[in-house]
């Protein structure tokens, strides 16, 4: 009896958090974290590619960082009514990342995939290797930034 | 074999004038693609910094038909040209003009770019030297005015052909050899070795300038502890 009522309680629970809406700042103030954070990965990768020393372990924190980001189902921070408005900056999402949902989701995917890459590249510890994927992970970044990133 | 031409376009001038074709051909796409070629653009923007201070040291110190003040688009000239007026030799008033634009619009690219971020991992050279806002307006200028520039380029082709289908005007091959056939009148003067030298030096030093290299080191990895984890 104890346990079914548990049961029910953990499920109402869950139930809950899945179809909890992220509030719309918060939702914008996740956003811009998550792509300042992976920024500072990418700066990470691209300072032990360029300069003279390559840290593998550096490399693979970074990469793992941001796979780990890429794969976190950003897309839930899209909440309706968040194409405008303010996090820890004004939002500069186009509108059409909420509209143009085949598009953009084929981009989010080949972002995704270079992610996964990256990691894996990463821990081979092959630093031209990782220069070219960074530069294919970067492409994925600017596929969705031409579109749908506003400019200042 | 008598036919007259004239010298019209100094050597420097017409190297000049192919290499920023390739350099922006260059730039465009490796900016439209992005990804790996991204420090590709940077370097072609650094090399654009080099051609454009030439050209502008050039326009003085050129020879007769490189020289700004020898083609320089005044509203009057223009009418004139436009009424079927203009008898000159070298850029007329509107190809001037075409040319003034250029040049502020290349210098507008590599001024923009050189400060600018691309929200990924890179950075323009002197980056450094202003803050994070300024820098993403400035990219976003960089934008904007590569679309007016691609505008410009396609409208300059395009008048270059006019010139040549209807006019009869093979604007290409003095760019190419130098030679103006069929034209009489001065031709060009100046422009010597010694021009050439102060321009490249000046040109040099430009794109010292732009390239950051002068930017003090980054302070050494800095002393502070980190956490480890």
């Amino acid at each position: 009896m104890k346990s079914r009522f548990l049961l029910a309680l953990l499920t109402v629970t869950l139930a809950g958090t899945a179809a909890a809406q992220v509030k719309v700042e918060d939702a914008i103030k996740f956003r811009q974290s998550g792509y300042g954070f992976m920024a500072w990965n990418m700066g990470r990768i691209k300072m032990n590619v360029e300069g003279g020393q390559y840290n593998k372990d550096e490399v693979i924190k970074a990469a793992n960082a941001i796979q780990a980001i890429a794969n976190s189902g950003m897309g839930a921070l899209y909440v309706p009514g968040s194409d405008k408005g303010t996090g820890w900056e004004a939002t500069r999402a186009k509108p059409g990342i909420f509209t143009d949902k085949e598009k953009v989701g084929k981009l989010a995917m080949a972002f995704n995939k270079e992610a996964n890459e990256m990691a894996k590249v990463a821990a081979t510890g092959d630093a031209a290797a990782v220069g070219a994927q960074l530069g294919k992970l970067g492409g994925t970044c600017k596929g969705c930034h031409d579109d749908y990133k506003a400019k200042k | 074999m008598n036919r007259q031409r004239i010298r019209l376009w100094d050597l420097p001038i017409r190297l000049f004038h192919w290499l920023l074709v390739v350099a922006v051909i260059a730039a465009v796409v490796s900016g439209q693609l992005g990804g790996s070629l991204i420090d590709l653009h940077g370097k072609i923007g650094l090399a654009i910094v080099g051609l454009i201070a030439f050209r502008l040291v050039w326009g003085f110190a050129g020879s007769t038909y490189a020289r700004f003040a020898q083609f320089f688009p005044t509203p009057a000239k223009i009418r004139g040209y436009l009424k079927g007026e203009w008898r000159g030799l070298g850029h007329n008033p509107l190809g001037g003009l075409s040319v003034f634009s250029l040049i502020f619009l290349l210098t507008v690219q590599v001024t923009s770019g050189l400060f600018a971020n691309d929200d990924i991992a890179f950075v323009g050279p002197l980056f450094e030297l202003i803050d994070k806002s300024l820098s993403d307006r400035l990219s976003g200028i960089h934008h904007l005015f590569s679309n007016v520039l691609i505008a410009l380029v396609v409208l300059h082709v395009g008048a270059v052909i006019f010139h040549g289908h209807f006019k009869k005007d093979n604007l290409v091959k003095p760019m190419l050899t130098g030679w103006k056939e069929g034209a009489t009148g001065e031709p060009a003067r100046g422009g010597g070795i010694i021009a050439l030298v102060v321009a490249l030096v000046i040109a040099g030093l430009a794109v010292y300038g732009a390239s950051g290299i002068w930017l003090p080191e980054p302070p050494p990895p800095p002393a502070v502890e980190t956490p480890s984890w």
